[in-house]
């Protein structure tokens, strides 16, 4: 099914071999539409952070071609890393957030290394901090938080360059089931605001519980790519992928 | 897409930034000491090198200034050898002044220079010969000049000081390339050291470099702290180097002075004012300089 307007995200016989000659990703096909919900599932080792990673252009694919918002990323000079970058937000298993640094500040961080402006800095980390329910926490040291108000606080910081795509590589993997609930709500929330958003994860409640697109990473392959899929295969309208 | 290498400043922002560079700086205070002090020795070391080398320019150039050449006549020269040399002497380029100085002359002179220590009433007749006292416009010249008038028939003996001449060209010679040679090696040990001493901040804050590289910081912009906190020691240290060298001046130079008379420094040798830009200028080269390397290095951005 080809869609009229270029996809937001599109990957074309990718494939990924690492230095050491392991090959994460093998001939990967994949077409992501704006303001698509995604699923990245599959043991550990199939692939998934490699193909996220290749998005934010953290690893440089070996084959194939890769557009993000129109951003030939497989071509994308050093140089211009950056640009590519302010267009994603991206989110970790382990938070990344600073630990000598406040909410705000760690949100604020991500703006201001941007040569922001302070104007925009004081307008825009309030209204992020308050999407993601974290207002009355701003002053606090991520060691006086939980794990879900942690992951709250990167979600925030991912957002408020306003990116057009945010990246998950496990936000859930550190959390509780109700911090696991806490943060999916988020990203459904700011999926609803438009943002295409793109989840590798393990959690089969997360997954089972949203019903959205899935798509299986298996050994490097996608091998199957659902429209409304559950964590296990076959449990949903399957279209399996031929190599 | 937003032009990430612009930053027009305002207030907050560079707020931010100096906030963050004064927190690398203040991160490692120990490997901070040290690289300032390296600077500081490099940059007294250089002050001085400078101090002495102008020092020696100084007394140098006076010394040669009144370096001349005497060219004393056989006593059998005959008037038309005298013309003949004065002539020759007249044509020669190098030579800035030649003066004919007859016996009698020398003689009055010599009475002047010794009067009170050697009678020279007891001398029955003049033992001086007639000679020419020859000064060249630059003192190299001195040696050929002087083997040349050594040619001419009716000169009996040329003497200049040679030894003096030869001596303070070779000291100076000999001084320079030592003093060059002992500041290349402290700016090469300063410069290492402050390239270690970003290299541990790099490590220090790779989870902030990292942050920033994914957030889409740009390159320049992750960079310009560090070569800041490289400028920031390089112009501490110099700025130190400079009050322990007015310091010294300050303490030793009327000493100096006291314990050298010979040496007849008019007054300072050096420009004092250019010199302690000079050295802030070095100083704030050999910080940025060794930042920008070892970021380079350490940093892939």
């Amino acid at each position: 099914m080809k869609s009229p307007l270029p996809a937001m995200i599109s990957l074309r016989g990718v494939t990924l071999v690492y230095p050491n000659g392991v090959r994460a990703l093998d001939n990967v096909n994949l077409e992501i539409e704006k303001g698509d919900f995604v699923f990245l599932v599959g043991d550990s080792g199939t692939g998934k952070s490699s193909l996220l990673r290749l998005l934010y252009r953290e690893a440089r694919s070996t084959a194939g071609e890769i557009v993000v918002d129109g951003i030939r990323v497989d071509r994308l000079r050093r140089k211009r890393v950056p640009a590519l970058r302010r267009h994603l937000g991206v989110v970790f298993q382990d938070f990344k957030l600073l630990v000598d640094k406040t909410v705000w500040e760690n949100v604020a961080f991500a703006m201001q290394v941007t040569g922001a402006h302070t104007r925009d800095v004081m307008r825009q980390v309030p209204r992020v901090l308050d999407l993601v329910g974290l207002s009355h926490k701003s002053r606090m040291y991520p060691g006086e938080l939980s794990g879900g108000e942690q992951q709250r606080a990167a979600i925030a910081r991912a957002l408020v360059n306003n990116p057009k795509i945010l990246l998950c590589d496990e936000p859930t993997g550190n959390l509780d089931p109700a911090n696991t609930t806490e943060i999916t709500a988020l990203l459904q929330r700011i999926n609803l605001k438009g943002t295409t958003v793109v989840v590798a994860t393990h959690n089969q409640a997360v997954v089972d519980r949203m019903r959205r697109r899935v798509v299986r990473l298996s050994d490097g392959r996608i091998t199957a790519d659902e429209e409304r899929g559950y964590y296990y295969l076959g449990l949903g309208q399957t279209q399996v992928l031929s190599g | 897409m937003k032009n990430g290498a612009t930053i027009i400043l305002d207030w907050g922002k560079l707020k931010f930034f100096l906030g963050e560079v004064l927190r690398n700086f203040s991160r490692n205070t120990g490997m901070q000491v040290t690289a300032i002090g390296t600077v500081a020795i490099t940059i007294v070391l250089l002050g001085l090198f400078l101090f002495v080398r102008g020092a020696l320019a100084d007394v140098g150039s006076r010394l040669l200034d009144q370096i001349e050449v005497s060219a004393y006549l056989r006593t059998d020269v005959t008037p038309a050898q005298v013309t003949a040399i004065a002539h020759f002497l007249a044509e020669d380029p190098r030579i800035a002044s030649a003066r004919f100085v007859p016996k009698k002359q020398a003689l009055a002179e010599l009475r002047e220079r010794t009067k009170g220590t050697i009678d020279t009433a007891l001398l029955t007749e003049n033992p001086l010969p007639d000679k020419f006292r020859i000064k060249t416009h630059v003192p190299d010249d001195v040696p050929a000049v002087a083997a040349s008038i050594r040619r001419l028939s009716g000169v009996d003996n040329v003497v200049y000081g040679q030894k003096i001449v030869q001596r303070l060209l070779q000291l100076g010679a000999v001084l320079r390339r030592i003093g060059i040679a002992v500041i290349v090696v402290f700016f090469a040990v300063a410069g290492i050291i402050i390239s270690n001493t970003i290299r541990l901040t790099v490590f220090a804050r790779r989870r902030e470099i990292a942050i920033m590289q994914l957030v889409g910081a740009t390159g320049t912009y992750i960079r310009l702290p560090f070569i800041c906190e490289g400028l920031l020691d390089g112009v501490i240290g110099a700025l130190l180097a400079v009050a322990l060298l007015a310091a010294a001046r300050i303490a030793l130079w009327p000493r100096l002075l006291e314990a050298l008379p010979w040496v007849q420094l008019a007054g300072m040798p050096v420009d004092a004012r250019l010199l302690v830009a000079q050295l802030v200028a070095v100083g704030a080269a050999i910080g940025v300089v060794a930042s920008w390397i070892s970021v380079g290095r350490h940093l892939r951005t």
